[in-house]
């Protein structure tokens, strides 16, 4: 401790420091610890939404590949991928509209195009990818013109399923969110990664003809291991700035965060073992839809804790070298800085 | 289009009345966001929100300051508001298009439109507009759209009593502000800077059509040293974007492909 006397407004007053400061995460002033950033309005529909929207994107993807096999063996995967874009997307439509301060005006995102706004191009992307799946799905077993109609129109929602699973990376990256700003490289590719782990783990538990499962399990099995390798890579870039990495290691968020690697690891070690019964592809679906789930809400929350926290703010900020022209952060003690 | 309008807040002179909180709480007819007591200094108010579109931050630093005779203290005061950007985030993130930019260079919501989707709330990089709770809408400083369309001033700078928040002509006011700082470093306040005036002070929003005269790091005032836009750093997730989403196709294509005869 130590003691040091200063006039106050000409009033002599003792103050008291302690000699050593508690451990300030990052250096330089804060107002009050007060946060700078407003933290994301979204609720669990929004995390929720990444999933299903991911999944559904996934299958549709998926669905407009196996159109590419001409032997009519794949017709019936063809069809359940459809039925999977279409259900996951309307579950996501009515997950995004639930979650507006204004539900009733959601037809608003459609009366401009906005190429700035990630989210207007989703709600686009959204409405594109469930309407062209039922087109497909009602024409393509017709012979003839309206079959190449048909044809053509899964090809397309499976275009708009490449946009459904990714854009949300972009969504996300697009904030002043310090988590998601500086983690945008890898955000699209871990959210695309695991959209197909997603639909992945639902075909693993819903499948029966053994061509259609090696297929999807194919598909499921490539996405699980690039969602675990883009995790580690965001981890890594993130780490760059301690600071902004924080929620990823700690809190909520980052309990959420490694269960997320956990259960996505265990599903795809249950996957790769030999003798695959039903049983076991039972535990790998379970295993791996839970691991996408937390990834998303692990993502979400880290979000949520990183707009909280000022230093996340600030750090990153100062550590640019467009900030020269500013008072610099160590060149006076603060009172508000504790 | 009309001059560009905006605010110079000059925190030197700023006294911490909070006359501007007061007259824009009255004709904006904003609700109340609750009566708590923070031990915060003097300020109960703490942050812009979406009733709160006039804020005055109270530093206490102890530190000596060359206008304040309190020996090794001084008081900072500051009326925070929204900036205006140049690039406005909560515009360029806005998906309905209700979010506008106005005659006078002003970012204005417009309540009719606006969805209450929430995504200009996480896109704006000073924290300043948010969701109103009851009523589902976004909400922020309208820089007093329906008293500049009448010929007045925003309330908040009819309201200051010492001219702390001047309002006018964008580039009137960053004159100005440059004269203000110039005889502020000539009296001793060597500290004094602007903040935001321009472009090349603050090239990630491309200059504020609301900025600031501080005495201290802009950190101290709870604002962001360094703030950009969100749309200027996201190309690299779009570019992301494109590579998974072909990667996904590609992968899906060989899943089929290489599964292609029937085994079984």
């Amino acid at each position: 401790m130590s003691t040091e006397q200063v006039t106050i407004a000409g009033t002599e007053v003792l103050i008291t420091a302690r000699e050593t400061e508690p451990a300030l995460p990052a250096p330089g002033p804060t107002y009050y610890d007060q946060p700078v950033l407003k933290k994301p309005v979204w609720t669990m529909e929004i995390p929720l939404y990444y999933y299903v929207g991911g999944a559904a994107g996934a299958s549709l993807v998926l669905g407009a590949a196996a159109q590419l096999d001409r032997s009519g063996e794949l017709d019936g995967l063809v069809r359940r991928c459809h039925w999977a874009g279409i259900i996951g997307s309307t579950i996501a439509g009515g997950l995004l509209i639930s979650d507006l301060g204004r539900p009733e005006r959601f037809l608003n995102m459609l009366r401009v195009f906005r190429p700035t706004s990630p989210m207007n191009m989703g709600a686009w992307i959204l409405s594109g990818a469930g309407p062209t799946a039922v087109t497909a799905g009602l024409l393509m077993t017709r012979p003839g013109f309206w079959g190449g109609i048909g044809d053509l129109f899964g090809f397309a929602s499976g275009l708009f399923g490449m946009g459904l699973a990714t854009y949300t990376g972009v969504l996300v990256a697009n904030t002043a969110v310090p988590v998601w700003q500086k983690s945008g490289r890898i955000l699209p590719i871990l959210f695309g990664a695991s959209a197909m782990a997603s639909a992945g783990s639902i075909f693993d538990m819903l499948l029966e003809n053994p061509r259609e499962r090696r297929i999807t399990y194919t598909f499921g099995t490539i996405g699980r291991v690039a969602e675990l390798a883009a995790a580690v890579a965001l981890e890594r870039q993130a780490a760059q700035l301690p600071v902004v990495a924080r929620p990823l290691k700690s809190g909520a968020s980052g309990f959420l965060w490694k269960a997320a690697t956990a259960l996505t690891a265990a599903s795809l070690i249950t996957s790769l073992l030999p003798n695959r019964t039903r049983k076991k592809r039972l535990i790998a679906g379970v295993l791996g839809t839970a691991g996408s789930l937390a990834l998303r809400f692990a993502v979400h929350e880290a979000g949520v804790a990183s707009a909280r926290d000022p230093r996340a703010t600030f750090g990153p900020q100062r550590s640019s070298t467009a900030s020269t022209a500013l008072p610099q952060p160590d060149s006076t003690p603060l009172l508000s800085g504790r | 289009m009309t001059a560009a309008k905006g605010f110079f807040t000059d925190t030197t002179l700023c006294i911490g009345c909070k006359a501007c909180e007061v007259a824009c709480k009255q004709w904006n007819r904003l609700p109340d966001d609750g009566f708590t007591f923070t031990g915060m200094s003097y300020d109960n108010t703490v942050h812009l929100g979406a009733s709160t579109w006039r804020h005055v931050a109270f530093v206490e630093r102890p530190v000596a300051l060359n206008n304040q005779d309190a020996g090794a203290f001084s008081w900072l005061f500051s009326s925070d508001v929204c900036k205006h950007c140049a690039r406005a985030g909560c515009l360029e993130s806005c998906p309905t298009g209700a979010i506008i930019r106005t005659e006078f260079d002003s970012v204005y919501v417009q309540p009719d439109v606006c969805n209450g989707c929430g995504y200009c709330v996480v896109n704006c990089p000073f924290g300043v507009i948010d969701r109103r709770e009851d009523d589902g809408r976004a909400w922020k400083c309208t820089l007093c759209y329906d008293r500049l369309r009448a010929d007045m001033q925003p309330a908040c700078a009819k309201a200051c009593p010492t001219e702390s928040i001047q309002f006018g002509n964008v580039d009137d006011l960053r004159h100005k502000a440059r004269a203000r700082v110039e005889k502020l470093h000539r009296n001793g306040l060597t500290e004094a800077y602007l903040y935001g005036a321009d472009k090349q002070s603050q090239p990630g929003t491309e200059g504020l059509n609301a900025f600031f005269l501080l005495l201290d790091r802009p950190e101290v005032y709870n604002l962001p040293p360094n703030p950009v836009v969100p749309t200027k750093t996201v190309k690299k997730a779009w570019t992301s974007m494109a590579f998974a989403a072909l990667a996904m196709a590609g992968v899906a294509v060989a899943s089929v492909l290489a599964q292609g005869e029937s085994r079984s």
